[in-house]
């Protein structure tokens, strides 16, 4: 599934990729750049976190060219005379003038490193507002946007993520050039795919999956190692001392001879003598004749 | 400065990693002595400028290279320190914004260079100790985190230097809490903007006379082309009169 949606098959798609201080994904988004880039479309990139050099570092050959930062990292609150793009900028009029500034004929993919970054500064509703316009309007193919999830609270994490077509989460992998992604993809059609794969990323920023860990996959289950081996002592029974015990009469369970037993006393055993007297409602009849005994 | 550690983190004052940000951090521990590091390992190679809490009377001998200052937008402070220290105190900022009590501005530490112009002072280096104290003053995390941006936008970036800040977390770690201490919140957010963290806790058996804690040392936002791009080791350490040392956990000289 993180093959498909670096594919960017769907048009419209808002791709957050959510992060944490344990796994950074920024190589990840750096992937998803270089996707974009291979399949000759355009890239607008709001960097607020990393500088134009970070960023583009592992980007080769002219395809540098198509990679349109737009430098929101040096002055991202607009304190000084001059801001390159600030937090406030952040709105459906600005990027649309933004991303047309290029003179690339096909819509472009807007990059957003980081989300957080705009959080910390707009209301919730705000930056759910501009997304939602930004992917109904036309202007962008596409949306990927990176999301530090440690830092905000549950329910800002998920209004945002509600909106995206697919959510990305990334955890460290069993070593370090490992990481796992938990993939929760939103169809047109409204269903909702989830799925689990461990991955990693080459110098090129090429993804390779490795494995996938979805609920599809049951583990392989072992085989099953007998507890009575290679013991001091003897814990397993020959024959006659299974069938032994398997004729022993457990002390407190009823069984049909114990009941025989009770029911029909033999020779010799106590006898009790009754004898009514005028006040006894004596019935001959056995009370328990109807029990099925 | 530890000769340990800087072969742990691969560093040399003749070689310094420039437009690198460090986090040192503690939890229910005492991190300073890794300042003291810092401060000694770019003393022999950079420009030093320290934003400290306390007064400079602790530095060491040869320090003709130290620019100390006092931020704060309040106050305005001043060292008169020896012959051999030069001292400069930012401007107080004319609190326009009120809300905004910690804008940075590049030009301030622009005027930290080479000012003299007797020498050619290297990259400089911005040390902080420590970043916690700001929320105690009433700060909010998400002021103290723009801060810390625009250092490392000036410092890093810009002048290519380096910079280390200390921030201080008492109290448990708690993991997918959406109302976070402000102190939980500022360690996260700072530790998604450096490239090195060194995160100082005690032991998790508790009190031990021969190691004083552990040190987590997490090597993050790395260039591509040095491999793995997230690194983490764990050492313990003890604490001397004159200095430290690190070791692998299991390792110290009382067990071996």
């Amino acid at each position: 599934m993180l093959t498909e949606l670096l594919q960017g098959a769907d048009a419209g798609g808002f791709v957050i990729i959510q992060d944490s201080i344990r796994c950074s994904g920024r190589h990840l988004l750096k992937s998803f750049i270089n996707a974009a880039l291979h399949r000759e479309e355009a890239v607008h990139v709001l960097g607020f976190e990393v500088d134009e050099e970070e960023l583009k570092d592992g980007v080769k050959g002219s395809a540098i060219d198509r990679v349109h930062f737009h430098n929101a990292y040096t002055d991202p609150l607009g304190w000084t005379d001059h801001p390159a793009f600030t937090v406030h900028q952040f709105c459906l009029e600005e990027l649309t003038h933004l991303v047309k500034q290029s003179s690339h004929s096909r819509p472009a993919t807007l990059v957003i490193d980081s989300l957080s970054w705009i959080l910390r500064h707009r209301s919730p509703t705000a930056v759910c507002k501009t997304l939602h316009q930004l992917r109904k309007g036309g202007a962008v193919r596409a949306i990927i946007a990176l999301l530090h999830a440690d830092m905000h609270q549950k329910g800002t994490e998920g209004s945002v993520c509600h909106l995206a077509t697919s959510v990305i989460t990334i955890a460290p992998g069993m070593n370090g050039d490992q990481a796992v992604a938990k993939i929760t993809k939103r169809s047109k059609s409204g269903k909702v795919m989830q799925d689990e794969e461990i991955f990693n990323i080459n110098e090129d920023f090429t993804v390779i999956v490795q494995s996938k860990l979805g609920p599809k996959n049951t583990p392989t289950e072992e085989k099953e190692v007998d507890p009575t081996a290679n013991l001091t002592f003897n814990l397993r029974l020959s024959d006659t001392e299974r069938k032994a015990k398997e004729k022993l009469a457990l002390p407190f369970v009823f069984s049909k001879e114990k009941k025989t037993a009770l029911l029909h006393s033999g020779p010799g055993s106590g006898r009790i003598l009754y004898e009514p007297d005028s006040n006894d409602d004596y019935d001959q009849e056995d009370p328990d004749d109807d029990l099925d005994v | 400065m530890f000769t340990e550690l800087n072969s742990i983190l691969n560093a040399s004052p003749d070689t310094i990693t420039q437009g690198e940000f460090i986090l040192i951090s503690d939890r229910k521990s005492d991190a300073s002595f890794l300042i003291h590091h810092f401060l000694t390992f770019y003393l022999k190679g950079c420009q030093l400028i320290t934003g400290q809490r306390k007064r400079s009377a602790g530095l060491p001998g040869g320090t003709e290279r130290v620019a100390v200052c006092f931020e704060s937008s309040r106050n305005q402070h001043r060292e008169s320190s020896g012959p051999r220290r030069r001292s400069h105190g930012l401007p107080q900022r004319s609190c326009r914004r009120p809300e905004e009590p910690l804008r940075v501005r590049s030009v301030q530490f622009e005027q930290f260079q080479g000012s003299d112009g007797a020498e050619e002072w290297g990259p400089p280096v911005l040390l902080v100790d420590d970043l916690s104290v700001l929320l105690s003053l009433g700060v909010s995390v998400g002021a103290v985190l723009d801060f810390s941006h625009y250092c490392r936008v000036t410092v890093c970036s810009q002048l290519k230097g380096n910079v280390a800040m200390l921030a201080r977390c008492d109290g448990e770690e708690e993991e997918d809490d959406g109302d976070d201490e402000g102190s939980e919140r500022l360690l996260k957010g700072l530790t998604h903007q450096c490239s090195l963290t060194l995160h100082v806790q005690g032991l998790p058996t508790g009190y031990c006379r021969d190691i004083h804690g552990q040190v987590e040392v997490c090597w993050r936002r790395r260039r591509q082309c040095e491999g793995k791009y997230t690194q983490k080791k764990l050492f313990q350490y003890k604490v001397h009169d004159k200095g430290a040392s690190f070791f692998a956990p299991g390792t110290s000289s009382a067990v071996l």
